[in-house]
């Protein structure tokens, strides 16, 4: 790593500027126009937060407020754990331990810095990680591995089973810090009472883990209201979903991002309700007005994203969505499965539900719950069974009415690409064009955006979409 | 020594020709994790699928992304050119993100390309852990195998039988725990090459047969007076999957080396302990099976697997260690680091290389990193002769 780089905390830096960003637009707007001229380098980014209203200042002041967090947590006396996104948080914030989502933190910083988070990424190379690894841990872990971080104190990951480059990136971090490491197992099947018991026998020895190496017990009260808030949240995502149905949807594509990075990182946390509370709002303003969440009004194509979105530099993926008109439908990342909603009754044995009643209540549905987070439930067994990924994009797709699916992830998804292929081949036989983009959503060193840009174009215009 | 020389270098070898001559079934697997005496057991022959007498990629190009390791992109275009026609049934169980897709490129290339699909063809799930629940879930899982194989090959795997089938795979175990042996001796008599065909040879031969002409080489090898190390670096080869013979040749042939253990998915390593044969034989399978934590997909036991390795290395009193990795097998190139910056540390010197699987283009680029770090150790054996040996070594880390 270039010692320039190992100059500073990057938690620190990254909190700060996020801080920063956070407080720009609190003052006049001539202010916040002055201030962008001192922000050159992460301007666009908080200008297209800003520019999306409160819902942008809420995303905004929220990831500030997850890196005060990490920042803060060892003069609170907390223990730090790593994790992966598609664990939920929610259990770790019962417990008082303080997560560390290394996707999240990545992509913060791929959106954030004009040289993205290379320098990182790299650095895990250097100590050993191949190249082909997945970006999106390498980013935020070539940081720890360097020393440049808060200092974690356990390693909790749950993709074994369903993303080993996942899984790997967190073992080998647990190996090289010395630090303590658990993993849950998905099997390959969902909805099968034999899964739901592995399920929940897994997430016990997890929280037993998780109260060895923090030295708290798990609080069943805290754990109830954590979870009553997750209901909370959960019944206004799932409004959002209903409107992202509607013609044309009231939902900004940026409410996507945040919807999830939300979920990721304050699920069952008022920071979060805030959010979700602020973006229905002004979602149903839209659609009470019968107008597209899209800036310049005019909603030209529906697009759903079978897998992740690209967040490289400024968030140029979901301009470029504002740019041309193009409604964005959703993402893996996007979708919950709470009972309730309307694509889960497509999906039979895919949903979960929230029981406080009982402790043994709780843990079931949190087991449930984290079972059927993104990546781990559908991406875990052969793409074409029951409940798995082609059938959810399908639902998805037809639900949402997209015009077209497109894949996007990174070389090191495996899991993925080992199938997307056939998978893709299979979606167009149900009639939905299908792209695959060959970048990396994380890093735009493997194709610059501009290259990704023209390919989408070139896909859109040659299948007759825009 | 040819009868296993030709079935580790052929896709199908004469002894499995002649079982299907028999009118008996036979059928592929995928990774070390599903039990071949379960086969045995129905008079069914488990042959372990490989990828070599590749020449080309069209097929497994198609249907696997170009982020794949090529391993199972060999199979899948074995499988796609026909040359697996003789099997009856075949299994795909999650060893890794490339062999458990495996099942859908194979099912989605028999949509494109007549009977190559086996009208068997079955998903075994491995879990990721051996502890209490996933230790359930794969006993579990070896109970619905038994049953699904029953059902569709109309036979009976009772107890007695699995039994009888461990018993006969440990006939086998014990004669590769001889030849291991050898390898351990000051004067090497078998060469690593020999010692790799015998055990590739062990995962397509009919099991009678195998043992039968193992307990011949092993009687044979023992008489032998010549030893083969005279002059040469005692290495081992450890990392990603590898069923090619031309790669130990790759090492051996440069004259300066001998290799004198392996930790490979195909290999000594799975035969270096015996199933226990009283008792449940599904519990004993599935203990000796998930239980041993030797690959890394098994997440979190990194300690244990170089525990393994020191041991494996102070018996056979490696000078070196080569460890390779299949671009994008993430888990073995991550895990070759952490242990090349703990071997090292030990004073043991380590080549960490990535490669191709399948016909050997880079063969060249190979044999100079190969010959540079025989070179290295050359340099660190003088110094080391006047210090310590490698288990003093290893004490004093």
């Amino acid at each position: 790593m270039r010692p320039a780089i190992q100059e500073y905390n990057y938690d620190w830096l990254m909190g700060r500027t996020l801080k920063a960003a956070a407080g720009v637009p609190l003052g006049t707007k001539k202010e916040t126009e002055l201030t962008y001229r001192y922000i050159p380098y992460y301007k666009n980014v908080a200008k297209s937060f800003i520019d999306a209203g409160d819902p942008g200042l809420q995303t905004l002041a929220m990831l500030a407020k997850y890196y005060e967090n990490i920042l803060t947590a060892k003069a609170q006396g907390k223990k730090i754990c790593a994790t992966t996104f598609c664990n939920s948080p929610v259990i770790l914030y019962a417990m008082d331990i303080v997560p560390v989502t290394f996707e999240i933190l990545t992509a913060i910083g791929a959106m954030v810095w004009k040289r993205g988070m290379f320098d990182y990424m790299d650095y895990c190379c250097e100590i050993g990680m191949p190249e082909t690894s997945c970006s999106s841990q390498r980013g935020a872990l070539g940081a720890v591995l360097g020393g440049l971080s808060e200092k974690i104190d356990m390693v909790i990951c749950d993709t074994p089973g369903v993303c080993d480059t996942n899984a790997n990136a967190f073992a080998f971090a647990s190996e090289y810090l010395d630090k303590p490491f658990f993993q849950l197992n998905y099997p390959s099947s969902i909805g099968d009472d034999r899964s739901q018991q592995y399920h929940i026998d897994d997430y016990k020895e997890m929280i037993k883990f998780a109260e060895q190496h923090s030295g708290n017990k798990l609080d069943y009260d805290r754990l109830a209201e954590v979870l009553k808030e997750v209901d909370k949240q959960d019944a206004m995502i799932a409004d959002l979903e209903d409107m992202l149905m509607l013609k044309p949807t009231p939902v900004p594509p940026m409410y996507n991002l945040a919807l999830y990075a939300g979920r990721f990182c304050f699920s069952g946390h008022t920071e979060y309700t805030k959010l979700l509370e602020s973006m229905v709002k002004t979602a149903k303003e839209y659609a009470a007005a019968g107008i597209s969440g899209l800036k310049n009004g005019e909603e030209k194509l529906r697009v759903f994203m079978c897998y992740i979105d690209h967040y490289t530099v400024d968030v140029n993926f979901y301009n470029y969505l504002e740019e041309r008109g193009i409604a964005h439908v959703g993402s893996i990342l996007t979708r919950n499965f709470k009972g309730d909603n309307k694509y889960v009754k497509e999906m039979p044995g895919s949903s979960y539900s929230i029981d406080t009643s009982t402790p043994d209540a709780m843990l079931d549905s949190i087991a449930q719950m984290n079972a059927r987070l993104p990546m781990v439930r559908s991406i875990r067994g052969p793409y074409d069974k029951k409940g798995m990924w082609l059938e959810e994009s399908l639902v998805c797709a037809k639900m949402y009415d997209a015009d077209c699916v497109i894949y996007n992830g990174t070389p090191g998804c495996r899991n993925t690409w080992g199938m997307v292929k056939p998978f893709a081949r299979d979606i167009e036989k149900h009639g939905y064009p299908c792209h695959i983009m060959y970048d990396d959503a994380f890093d735009d060193r493997v194709e610059s955006w501009e290259a990704t840009k023209e390919r989408l174009d070139e896909f859109f215009k040659i299948r007759g979409l825009l | 020594m040819n009868v296993f020389h030709d079935a580790a270098t052929q896709v199908q070898c004469e002894s499995i020709a002649q079982w299907k001559k028999d009118g008996k079934p036979v059928v592929g697997y995928t990774c070390s994790y599903a039990p071949a005496e379960i086969f045995y057991a129905a008079d069914i022959l488990p042959y372990r699928l490989r990828g070599i007498e590749t020449d080309g990629m069209e097929v497994g190009d198609t249907y696997f992304g170009p982020f794949i390791c090529s391993f199972p992109k060999c199979i899948l275009q074995l499988a796609g050119k026909g040359k697996f026609s003789f099997l009856d049934g075949a299994i795909i169980t999650p060893g890794c993100d490339g062999m458990r897709r495996l099942d859908e490129c194979w099912r989605k290339a028999g949509e494109d390309i007549e009977n190559i699909v086996p009208d068997y063809f079955y998903y075994f799930d491995v879990p990721h852990k051996s502890e209490n629940h996933g230790m359930a879930w794969y006993i579990e899982e070896i109970k619905e195998l038994i049953k699904s194989l029953e059902a569709h090959f109309k036979v009976s795997i009772s107890k007695e039988k699995l039994t009888a089938a461990i018993k006969e795979f440990n006939k086998g175990r014990r004669l590769l725990g001889e030849v291991e042996n050898l390898r351990f001796q000051q004067d090497i008599v078998v060469s690593g090459t020999d010692v790799f065909a015998a055990t590739v040879a062990g995962t397509v031969m009919p099991r009678d047969e195998y043992t039968k002409e193992l307990k011949k080489w092993v009687t044979a090898l023992k008489k032998r007076k010549t030893a083969l190390n005279t002059g040469k670096h005692r290495v081992m080869l450890v990392g990603s999957i590898s069923d090619e013979i031309d790669l130990f040749e790759l090492i051996e042939d440069t004259g300066k080396a001998i290799i004198v253990g392996e930790n490979l998915c195909f290999g000594i390593r799975y035969e270096g302990s015996e199933i226990k044969e009283h008792g449940d034989p599904i519990e004993a399978l599935a203990k000796h099976y998930l239980g041993s934590s030797v690959c890394p997909r098994m997440y979190g036991k990194y300690k244990e697997r170089l525990a393994l390795l020191k041991e494996r290395i102070i018996s056979s009193q490696a000078e070196g260690v080569i460890m390779q990795n299949i671009r994008f097998c993430d888990l073995h190139g991550a895990e070759n680091a952490l242990f090349e910056r703990d071997l090292e540390a030990m004073g043991i010197p380590c080549l960490r290389v990535e490669r191709e699987y399948g016909p050997h283009i880079d063969a060249g680029r190979m044999k100079l990193r190969i010959n540079a770090f025989l070179e290295r150790i050359n340099g660190s054996s003088k110094t080391a002769k006047k210090t310590k040996s490698t288990e003093e070594m290893f004490v004093s880390a």
